[in-house]
């Protein structure tokens, strides 16, 4: 009896400890990508508001960015109201797309977060009918990344380079072909990353901002295609196919230059030998007006599922970190060369460092200039669909088979079939 | 109660049957039903509007979606053949006991079927670059003069995906033909043997029309395999820095990598995904039944 | 007395080169995992000394031992459930073939040719209602009853002698036993056949694990090296030794297996 009465009691206390502890911490879940960008730059957010609120756990998912996309839109376009994570990542290319596709779905911060203190064209990728969904997060800010020792070889003077067309680009391009023997650029001929620069750049997408189709009488589209041709005529570009062939073709420096967004920066470093012999200029403006020496290429932003439990403390994490932290900016930048969008960071010491890498150039502050002069668009929701479009339509244009203005007619018509108007 | 004797093997036929049909209505008919009502909206995400045959309408006038198509009916016509008959010669060759290492050959090439996707399309993609080891092997050898643009180029494209294919599958329909073979009772090659029918002439008039059964199984299953193919193409056009075409100008496009990027990549329209899928099984019904009518598998 | 044929020779020289043409991409695979990223992206294919460090990067950000774990639990359950469902669903079909059947059959094969995309968001809901979402038997279920298998076996009960099962129910024996102790063992090689395809199948999946399951202790080996594939700089050698070590219980499953295809109906018959 002495004993049966004993197992009771442990069990009932076991009871009253599991009941007891209903009252539960709140646990953040978070969905992203990149195991070397995005997961570790959340983590160390995590770590830094478990010091002002240590009653908060976190479950930071780490999976492939199409991933993300795929359980995102399964998991809202089933409805269903439970196990949904706090946070989300989202390309700002895709914004739009969720936010409208999904009406309801995504947290209203409008009245959290000050957003001025953003960067405005990420706060306008995630506003809709004036309310702001998101929290901005890396900024996607282009540069021009070249290689000292090369242009000094072709003798070419980096401080008369700062505000040059993409013609002049591919003229020093063949100068230094000749000199040195190196790919002015590398790209891959399919890839629409360079397109998207180029649009950007000029204040132009495939949609106008009623989101109208813009492809066939897009004179800036025109040029961009103009320029890929002329890219792969001209024999200066290295054609990789790829993202692993078209990073080792600058770690092995086969290249002078590299254009493309900020975050390119920590696959740059990775030849430490290079070291010193990198440094950052303006991208190449393209001749049309209205055309600056500044754009974007990706960057994604923070979303709270409206839904989901701990939504609340969700929204207060980031309040505190990504809306005040100044030196989680800095850190973030310093190790993994995260550029943030939230403007006050942009007064900390890692933003006005000199990086010996890039021949103690102080890097960031001019991508923090460029980043302002970036011109806001609205992406739409469907630049995943242009893109394709008109990249099917490349090789025919390569070959000479259809004139650039025919070859956009058909990808104006392939774009129509895939979004259905 | 007395029941026939038919009565009772029909009863024990249900028996047998009855918990995969259980299974199988939960899982698989009820989706399917589903999405073919879904199929009769065009959705984006969650805001629906009905269309009723809409999407099969537009389908028809899909340019992607005819591309995808020709794509893979290309793959099938060229790719399937030559597997299926690479696999039964192998088979044959190493269903027979005197082979000395008859294990190691049938793991090494059944291998391929097991490595990991994401690795192996990692390394052809690594391999078939313009200054990769295939290029570079070829031409060391002297049978071409320049570099092959394998990935480059919509056309070469399409052949690293058919060298894909045929070294990933071969082994594994392989494998079902050796568990054919061993259904052949020897005696029959010894008797044909004895009659002097040559190796060859074995080949075709035994063992070929004694797996028959197994030829059309593995023959429907590469048929809907190849009008499903989705991982190589995904895999081998993936890696880039904006992933905007499948394959240089959409030429590895398949019509399962566009049912996916519809429901995942562009403005999620499961609506219209639907309707392509159920159109995607019509053309595998009417060839599968074409292949089944033209050997003959009525009983 | 040795006689080496010319088509003796042609032979093993076929087998030796598609064994080569096969086997390449492990070996460079295996290769990789004793150097580092960059090594292996330039290209190097000789034996570096990095396997510990790249084990340790590995272990260090995944629980590595758990995720195996999950993928074997996961397939054991499917391969030896399927085999069981869909083998008894075959020869249901076969042997005791009737109208209304054969037009079931008919229906369930046309399953087969339904790409899973469209049947995603459904089959979530599906999962949602019963509760199945990040939980392991939410993989295992719609996996267990395969048409693919049903198919594949009743291809091999086709060929099977049906006079067999005539003369074995003159002798008095009922149905089960028919099936569990005389049909099922002559049918060695199909269902080790039908176990690889099973096994193989379910720890390979990708598409249907990364919906079901949410939390990163749930994940499976696929869903791991896919998250290890993405990013902006993958480190090769840590994916490489994820790889081969994913890939190593289906080798050890199929050479274990492959020994079964000795067995021939012939031979089983004549005990």
């Amino acid at each position: 009896m002495k004993k049966f009465s004993i197992i009771l009691i442990t069990l009932f206390v076991l009871v009253l400890l599991s009941i007891g502890g209903a009252q539960e911490k709140p646990k953040i879940t978070i969905w992203a990508w990149d195991p070397n960008f995005n997961i570790p730059i959340m983590q160390e957010a995590a770590q830094r508001y478990k010091k002002i609120n240590p009653n908060v756990d976190f479950d930071i998912v780490s999976m492939a960015k199409a991933d993300v996309e795929q359980k995102l839109n399964t998991v809202l376009a089933s409805g269903v109201k439970t196990n949904l994570p706090e946070i989300v990542l989202i390309e700002d290319y895709n914004a739009q797309k969720y936010l409208t596709s999904y009406p309801g779905a995504f947290a209203d911060l409008t009245n959290h977060f000050n957003y001025k203190e953003f960067a405005p064209y990420k706060v306008q990728l995630m506003t809709v009918k004036g309310r702001v969904y998101g929290v901005p997060f890396d900024s996607g800010v282009t540069g021009w990344f070249y290689r000292r020792d090369y242009f000094k070889q072709a003798g070419l003077d980096p401080a008369k380079l700062q505000n040059i067309t993409w013609e002049k680009f591919i003229e020093i391009g063949r100068t230094l072909k000749q000199k040195t023997g190196k790919y002015m650029i590398s790209g891959d001929p399919f890839d629409g990353g360079l397109m998207r620069i180029l649009l950007h750049s000029a204040g132009s997408w495939y949609f106008d901002k009623d989101g109208n189709i813009t492809i066939s009488n897009n004179e800036v589209l025109k040029e961009a295609v103009k320029l890929y041709k002329t890219l792969r005529d001209s024999g200066i570009s290295k054609e990789v196919s790829g993202w692993n062939e078209w990073v080792a073709s600058f770690n092995s420096g086969e290249v002078a230059s590299v254009i493309t967004g900020v975050w390119i920066i920590g696959s740059i470093k990775a030849a430490k030998d290079q070291s010193g012999k990198w440094g950052v200029l303006p991208i190449p403006r393209l001749n049309v007006p209205g055309a600056v020496n500044a754009s974007n290429l990706g960057g994604s932003s923070w979303y709270v599922l409206q839904n989901s439990r701990y939504r609340d403390v969700a929204i207060d994490f980031l309040k505190q970190i990504y809306a005040k932290d100044v030196d989680f900016y800095q850190k973030i930048l310093i190790e993994r060369g995260a550029v943030g969008t939230w403007l006050p960071a942009q007064r900390g010491s890692a933003y006005t460092a000199a990086d010996p890498f890039f021949g103690n150039q102080k890097v960031f502050t001019y991508f923090s200039t460029w980043m302002k002069k970036v011109p806001a668009i609205n992406f739409g929701l469907y630049t995943y669909e242009a893109d394709a479009a008109i990249m099917g339509v490349m090789p025919d244009v390569y070959n000479g088979k259809l004139t650039i203005d025919e070859a956009l007619k058909k990808a104006e018509e392939q774009l129509k079939n895939t979004i259905g108007k | 109660m007395k029941i026939t004797y038919k009565r009772y093997l029909d009863l024990w036929g249900w028996l047998f049957v009855i918990f995969a049909l259980f299974l199988l209505t939960l899982f698989l008919l009820y989706p399917i039903f589903y999405s073919l009502y879904l199929s009769t909206f065009t959705t984006r995400g969650i805001v629906q509007t009905f269309v009723g045959f809409g999407n099969y309408l537009r389908l028809i006038k899909d340019s992607n979606f005819i591309l995808a198509l020709k794509n893979t009916l290309i793959i099938l016509i060229i790719q399937v053949p030559i597997m299926l008959f690479l696999a039964l010669i192998l088979a044959v060759i190493l269903n027979n006991q005197k082979i000395k290492f008859n294990g190691f050959f049938r793991t090494a090439i059944f291998l391929p079927a097991v490595t990991s996707l994401v690795a192996y399309t990692v390394l052809f993609k690594m391999m078939f670059t313009t200054d990769g080891l295939i290029n570079r092997f070829l031409i060391s050898l002297g049978l071409i003069s320049k570099p092959i643009p394998w990935l480059l180029d919509p056309f070469w494209a399409k052949v690293t995906l058919i060298f894909a294919l045929t070294w990933r599958w071969t082994g594994y329909n392989m494998i079902f033909y050796l568990a054919g073979l061993q259904n052949i009772p020897t005696e029959i090659y010894e008797a044909a043997e004895i009659d002097g029918a040559n190796k060859s002439v074995q080949f075709f008039k035994i063992t070929i029309p004694l797996l028959k059964p197994i030829i059309i199984f593995t023959s429907i299953m590469s048929t809907i395999g190849t009008l499903q193919l989705f991982d190589e193409p995904m895999n081998l056009a993936a890696g880039v820095v904006t992933g905007s075409s499948v394959g240089p100008g959409n030429s590895l496009l398949t019509p399962s990598v566009y049912i996916y990027n519809i429901c995942f990549k562009y403005a999620p329209n499961f609506g219209y995904a639907s309707a392509v899928s159920y159109i995607l099984v019509l053309i595998v019904a009417i060839l599968s039944f074409i292949q089944l009518r033209t050997v003959g598998e009525r009983e | 007395m040795k006689r080496l044929k010319t088509s003796t020779i042609f032979t093993y020289l076929f087998l030796i080169i598609v064994s080569f043409i096969s086997l390449f991409p492990f070996i460079w695979m295996i290769i990789g995992t004793t150097n580092k990223s960059v090594d292996i992206l330039r290209g190097k294919f000789t034996f570096g000394n990095n396997l510990l460090e790249n084990f340790q990067n590995l272990l260090a950000s995944y629980n590595l031992g758990k995720i195996l774990i999950n993928s074997l639990k996961i397939s054991l359950i499917v391969t030896v459930g399927a085999l069981l469902i869909s083998s008894l669903a075959a020869y249901g079909f076969e042997i005791y073939a009737s109208n209304i059947r054969e037009k079931i059959y008919s229906i369930i094969l046309g399953t087969l040719m339904i790409p899973f995309a469209a049947l995603m968001v459904p089959l979530f809901k599906l999962m949602t209602s019963f509760n199945l979402i990040d939980s392991h038997w939410g993989v295992i279920l719609p996996m267990l009853s395969s048409v693919f298998l049903i198919f594949f076996f009743r291809q091999n009960f086709k060929m099977y002698p049906k006079e067999i099962i005539m003369a074995a129910r003159v002798d008095g024996a009922n149905e089960l036993q028919i099936f569990f102790s005389i049909v099922f063992p002559s049918m060695r090689s199909a269902y080790a056949t039908g176990a690889i395809w099973a096994f193989m199948n379910s720890w390979n999946s990708y598409l249907w694990p990364l919906v079901i399951l949410q939390s990163e202790e749930k994940k499976t080996m696929t869903l791991l090296i896919s998250t290890l594939a993405s990013g902006y700089t993958p480190d090769f050698g840590v994916i490489m030794t994820a790889v081969v070590i994913a890939t190593l219980p289906m080798i050890i499953v199929f050479f274990t297996l492959q020994n079964y295809f000795i067995q021939s109906i012939l031979g089983s018959m004549k005990q």
